[in-house]
């Protein structure tokens, strides 16, 4: 079931409705029956593949309490069934591709399989998730937990099951266990956050979508033309995702959960590594914590750092896909670190924080999140060579003017969005909240809901995409 | 937005109590009872949710100043609420009376693949083709009954030519940009083709989202506030209205098919399962009014069901359901006294070259794909 449905918002209701009539353990049981309703509603067949992550998941934490002394064949039984899934499902037909390939290198004559099966929606992140409850099980950071019902619904929560954002056990598994209570506070906060994750969806995201999509289809874009796509796509990306996101915790609340923020205004970095504080820290903290940390972090400094560096920011890459772009796109972003560090050992101290070097950082790191953009968006790798080497000077003046005019119009669609992350950062949203009175406040908020919403009835794209992390 | 507001104080301002409870937000800096807290959360949950439903009845009112509300009700009141409807074209009929096609072709742009010269001088007859890109079956039926049906000509054969599960799925591409496709087929009146999409809709939850476009005149509000900022864009950078069409024109060429790329994915997904239940839904489809409209004027169809690009040489994959799904589709074309061909597998038609984008074919895999239709259905050409 997708956030932008008719169906979506009926479910929702209903689910809202019967939750707060039952106790605890009941809440517990319907959420489970939501979330797997919610999951197998397209391919009932996904729920076995859920299932079996959770029982193995639960079997293998509670295995390594009871002994102690095989804990690690447990936690290899977690990693493996969880691996193997998501390898099997994500990763076959890339690695059949490349062996293919290699073997054709070398003039070898290969006829292997190809998995014609649908790539089951969100499985990097519940596989991940569910990795995160056995990976700190095993460290002793967590005890395992004996209902298996706390666990399945700590793994398949429906409101960031398909894509997140990635909750630690220690952090969502305590909310599952405990009794929660209606809050009206937490309640109107979720409602904001429903109305501006919709918003930002179907009104922003897929109507830049439209262009980012058309621009990527071209076999001969111009240098404007190509930059306007990405350009547009990187709207796209950031609307899309970030709305997942907002739709997700708004909803969580009005079950009484509190999911971690994903997104901190991304695109108002100063730095690359200001720009990984802000995007997709669910994932970011996950990569961090069970990839970087555990290969040495930064403590060994020098070339192991970079190493561990570069693998975190590949193995993030190939996460979001199995294509050979995704992995450029993660070695381009740990290069950027890798700058960034060498910059600073270059010109030791606190870089300066004036306030009139913001604009140019901010439009610098930006620059340089628009070129990731588009190692991200195509897939093609001869398409990427042929991208770089677009020169604006051989365009024709149509070009330049139909490249201008698709990157006003995402412009324009992406107002909000820079309005809303300037609101936030520039304190303002601070200000009217402690010096505005009280009535006028409260109608500004429901005029900007009426007119989300309204938004959303008449300027919705025609072409419903759905959301872009969905594929991961 | 308000979210702004959330977001400032969101992460920081909500904790996980011992227990595991999420601890309420403070949204305001100084400090209130939770009694009057929570009156006033839901005095503004209340403001926002009025503010939800009753805004955009706003559209009413300027749908009212502009004349859009004394519209009388569209031919699908079952789907939409008045809207201004684009003109019935007539001269179609006229061309076909004039033309007396020995063969016309129905279809989106599917259509494309049968080349109407190689086919008029395979037959030595005049075709006639009747091709919308990005239509469905409604089109298709409302072109059969109120275009060649009712010009009162007579041709040999009406090929139609669909994708996978496309006869039996009336709402595929009915909506939004689609409805102004609909307009050129479409008369006043089409009851039973609002009955059809009427069944079709009244299962699902369609009809809340027919319900807010009729109570909140969406529809009509969309056809002048849809591209909005596309034209404000346009505007600004060309004021005058002649060159603007010009500049909209070649950037509509620009980035149109023939510079698009050959995309494997576009147009190739098998159809999803759920629509390949024949025996659940032929009964609220065009199709059985398809065939006995064509009966009762001594029509012969045809019905092609044109191959999805292939994958490495081989035919895309169908799944199990849409397999059971065309055999018995197949079956009630024949049934029914029509003629049913299906590209898929067809040997000749595997080579990927064959295609552009997608399930399109090149101008010189045309020609020899309606060679190929007339050798596989000489029957069809006395």
């Amino acid at each position: 079931m997708i956030f932008h449905s008719v169906d979506f918002v009926v479910f929702f209701c209903v689910v809202v409705a019967l939750y707060w009539r039952l106790p605890q353990r009941g809440q517990n049981v319907l959420l489970l029956v939501a979330s797997y309703f919610f999951y197998g509603y397209v391919h009932p067949w996904f729920l076995i593949l859920i299932a079996t992550s959770t029982t193995i998941d639960y079997l293998a934490a509670r295995g390594m309490e009871r002994r102690p002394e095989h804990r690690r064949r447990f936690l290899w039984m977690s990693i493996l069934s969880n691996f193997g899934m998501l390898g099997f499902f994500k990763y076959f037909n890339f690695f059949i591709d490349n062996v293919h390939a290699a073997a054709g290198a070398m003039g070898i004559e290969t006829s292997l399989p190809v998995l014609r099966v649908v790539l089951p929606v969100g499985i990097s992140f519940y596989t991940f998730q569910a990795m995160s409850y056995t990976v700190d099980v095993f460290r002793g950071e967590l005890r395992a937990r004996r209902n298996l019902l706390d666990v399945a619904v700590f793994i398949s929560f429906f409101p960031h099951l398909v894509a997140g954002p990635i909750q630690r056990a220690s952090f969502l598994l305590p909310q599952v266990e405990s009794r929660r209570r209606f809050s009206m506070d937490q309640a109107l906060s979720g409602f904001y956050l429903m109305c501006w994750g919709f918003f930002k969806k179907l009104v922003i995201a897929d109507n830049v979508g439209v262009i980012a999509n058309r621009v990527f289809a071209l076999a001969d874009p111009s240098f404007e033309i190509l930059w306007a796509g990405v350009f547009a796509f990187a709207i796209q990306i950031y609307a899309d995702f970030s709305a997942y996101t907002d739709i997700a915790r708004g909803s969580s609340r009005w079950l009484g959960f509190e999911l971690t923020e994903n997104f901190e205004h991304p695109y108002l970095a100063r730095s690359p590594t200001d720009f990984w504080r802000r995007w997709n820290i669910s994932l970011s903290t996950w990569f961090r914590d069970y990839v970087y940390i555990p290969l040495g972090g930064s403590r060994a400094g020098g070339w192991i750092w970079a190493r561990n560096i570069m693998v975190t920011f590949v193995l993030s890459g190939l996460w979001h896909g199995a294509s050979w772009n995704y992995v450029l796109w993660g070695f381009y972003h740990g290069l950027l670190l890798l700058a960034t560090r060498a910059h600073s050992i270059l010109r030791p101290g606190a870089p300066p924080r004036r306030a009139w070097l913001r604009v140019p950082q901010v439009a610098g790191m930006f620059l340089l999140t628009l070129f990731g953009w588009l190692l991200f968006r195509e897939t093609d790798f001869g398409a990427i060579v042929r991208d770089v080497q677009l020169s604006p000077f051989a365009s024709t003046p149509l070009e330049r003017q139909a490249g201008l005019y698709l990157f006003l119009v995402a412009f324009v669609y992406s107002i909000p969005l820079w309005g809303q992350s300037l609101w936030v950062e520039l304190g303002l949203a601070r200000r009217l909240d402690t010096s505005s009175p009280g009535w006028p406040r409260m109608a500004l908020r429901a005029a900007a809901c009426g007119a989300a919403f309204a938004a959303i009835l008449v300027l919705r794209s025609e072409t419903s995409l759905d959301f872009i992390y969905f594929q991961f | 937005m308000p979210e702004a507001d959330e977001r400032h104080h969101g992460p920081a301002a909500t904790t996980i109590s011992s227990s595991g409870a999420t601890v309420a937000t403070t949204t305001t800096a100084e400090p209130r009872a939770p009694e009057a807290r929570r009156a006033r959360a839901g005095v503004q949950l209340a403001l926002c949710v009025a503010a939800i439903v009753l805004g955009p009845f706003a559209f009413r009112a300027i749908n009212d100043a502009r004349g859009v509300s004394a519209l009388p009700p569209t031919y699908l009141p079952a789907l939409e609420g008045p809207r201004e409807r684009r003109p019935f074209d007539d001269g179609t009929r006229h061309l076909l009376r004039q033309m007396r096609p020995g063969y016309v072709i129905i279809s989106d742009s599917m259509g494309g693949h049968i080349d109407r010269r190689t086919l008029q001088r395979l037959t030595q007859r005049p075709v006639a083709p009747l091709l919308q890109p990005a239509s469905g079956s409604a089109w298709w039926y409302l072109a059969l009954k109120n275009w060649v049906i009712a010009s009162g000509v007579r041709p040999r054969c009406v090929f139609i030519l669909f994708r996978d599960t496309n006869l039996t799925d009336p709402l595929f591409r009915i909506d939004g940009a689609n409805r102004w496709k609909l307009d050129l087929v479409a008369r006043d009146r089409e009851e039973e083709v609002n009955a059809v999409i009427a069944a079709r809709t009244r299962g699902r939850l369609h009809h809340i989202r027919t319900a807010i476009a009729r109570a909140y005149q969406t529809e009509a509000t969309r056809e002048w506030a849809e591209g909005a900022a596309d034209d404000a864009v346009a505007r600004l950078m060309i004021r005058d209205d002649a060159q603007r069409e010009a500049f909209l024109d070649a950037l509509n060429d620009r980035l149109g098919r023939d510079h698009m790329r050959p995309i494997e994915e576009a147009d190739i997904q098998a159809a999803d399962d759920r629509e390949a239940e024949f025996d659940k839904y032929v009964d609220d489809s065009f199709l059985p009014l398809m065939l006995r409209d064509a009966h009762e004027a001594g029509i012969r169809l045809c019905f092609i069901r044109v191959q999805r690009r292939p994958v490495d040489g081989r035919p895309a994959p169908q799944s199990p359901a849409l397999r059971r799904y065309i055999a018995k589709l197949e079956a009630y074309v024949e049934a029914h006294g029509a003629v049913f061909h299906d590209d898929a597998a067809d040997p000749l038609l595997l080579a990927e070259e064959l295609y552009t984008d997608g399930d399109h074919m090149t101008g010189r895999a045309e020609i020899l794909y309606t060679q190929n239709l007339y050798n596989r259905l000489r029957f069809l050409f006395p």
